[in-house]
């Protein structure tokens, strides 16, 4: 990964602004214990990231931006941020590998980036949970089953329709994010003086 | 006799410090490998060891586990586990006339001091190795020019946050949430998104000035403590021998 000045100044700036949602906006919310604050965070940065692959078209510059992210939350002041910094860089790869799959950045990569890396936040518990710190399979099913029941109002017996809601949910978030991303992306290259990215070769 | 003069780039060179960037990167990793390779069963041992280790190198990251937040969250990672991690059936013992299991509270246990030895280890980590450093150890995994932009992004923070509250409190005294909300959203990603881009002519040029080319810049440099390679060989070997006896 070889990037120019111009380039790297662009992703430093993405990537304070996907730290500065983290740092802030995360902080904020989870004081409050808002319901999906994993998922909007994750949104919210994807997307920050997302328009930075408009503005550096290149492969690798999404996973760039994601590491500048975890690296200013993991210095963010006094908090111990292992989740948050494994989720930044799970997300970025994950963005990084299904906008890599496209030729170059259309909607269809931003929905498609936007809603994988959303699908992550079901995940995490699951990989944070059992390989850091050591909880059972069984329990963080659980978990994720009762923290569904609770949002849909659906009985916990339920359990595939929990799951199948949840995905469903993150898909749909996911995919908003990755439009209006999108929709904001060529808005703001207009604005800047650039061409809008379809018009691009 | 008179003494050799020493050379004045020598005088002024840095005591090198015990441990240095790339001993703390090893002793995280080991940390994380003592409480990972081992079945929870058998990890209370190689986890005691290392919380020890982590307690002598990092007290602060202890002290810090005992705020209330993180007492919360540890009581209730065992709580969970005591009270859900085994059947019913599986209970033996009856303490308050609550059945619990001896095994429940024992993987509670194990899980709450695995936490533990996470938590310290990157809290340790982060608070010992400085931001440049880390951005120089993910340059040498191939990530060129990761030293500039997280520097210009640390300097970019203050001045994206201020300009970010600027525009929300515009926004919001000026009604734009109130008629159409969606719209004032939109409005507000854009207005910060923008003020951001400002910048980058400024800092692009200033770099270039000053002659910066991402192919031609110095590595950031690392901290090497003279007990770096020690306490590494010492993880290895202590590594070696929990994958072995564990």
């Amino acid at each position: 990964m070889k990037f120019s000045t111009r380039e790297l100044v662009n992703l430093a700036v993405f990537g304070a602004l996907w730290g500065l949602v983290e740092i802030s906006l995360g902080s904020v919310l989870h004081a409050i214990n808002l319901p999906l604050t994993g998922l909007s965070l994750s949104v919210i940065g994807v997307m920050v990231a997302s328009i930075g692959r408009l503005f550096v078209p290149r492969r690798g510059s999404t996973l760039f931006i994601g590491v500048i992210a975890m690296v200013l939350k993991l210095f963010s002041i006094g908090n111990i941020l292992i989740g948050p910094m494994v989720g930044i860089l799970a997300e970025a790869i994950l963005a990084e590998l299904i906008l890599d799959a496209f030729q170059k950045p259309s909607l269809a990569a931003f929905i498609s980036a936007c809603a994988g890396s959303a699908l992550w936040v079901i995940v995490q518990p699951f990989v944070t949970g059992i390989l850091l710190f050591g909880r059972n399979l069984l329990v963080v099913w659980f978990d994720m089953l009762d923290s569904g029941s609770r949002l849909f109002g659906i009985p916990s017996q339920a359990a595939w329709g929990i799951v199948l809601a949840l995905v469903a949910l993150h898909l749909v978030i996911g995919g908003i994010g990755g439009w209006l991303a999108w929709k904001l992306g060529n808005v703001l290259k207009i604005r800047l003086g650039g061409n809008a990215p379809e018009s691009v070769g | 006799m008179l003494k050799q003069a020493q050379s004045t780039l020598a005088t002024l060179e840095k005591p090198k410090p015990l441990l240095g960037s790339l001993g703390r990167l090893v002793i995280f990793l080991w940390a994380l490998g003592m409480v990972l390779i081992p079945p929870v069963e058998r990890g209370t041992v190689p986890a005691l060891i290392t919380l020890t280790a982590l307690g002598a190198l990092y007290p602060f990251a202890l002290r810090r586990l005992a705020r209330p937040r993180w007492l919360l969250i540890l009581t209730s990672l065992f709580l969970v586990n005591l009270f859900f991690g085994i059947p019913e059936e599986g209970t033996d013992l009856l303490v308050l006339s609550l059945p619990l299991s001896s095994v429940a509270i024992f993987n509670g246990l194990q899980m709450v001091l695995r936490a533990i030895v996470i938590l310290a280890a990157v809290d340790g980590l982060s608070a010992s190795v400085d931001i440049t450093e880390v951005a120089g150890l993910l340059e040498r995994g191939g990530l060129r020019g990761l030293g500039f932009s997280i520097g210009v992004a640390t300097n970019l923070l203050p001045d994206l946050r201020q300009s970010s509250t600027n525009a929300w409190h515009s926004l919001r005294m000026r009604g734009g949430l109130r008629a159409n909300w969606l719209r004032g959203i939109q409005l507000l990603v854009l207005t910060v998104l923008t003020n951001a881009l400002r910048h980058t002519e400024e800092i692009v040029l200033a770099a270039e000035v000053r002659a910066f080319r991402p192919e031609l810049s110095r590595k950031v440099s690392l901290r090497i403590g003279s007990l770096d390679g020690w306490v590494a060989a010492a993880c290895v070997v202590s590594l070696v021998l929990v994958v072995v006896l564990v």
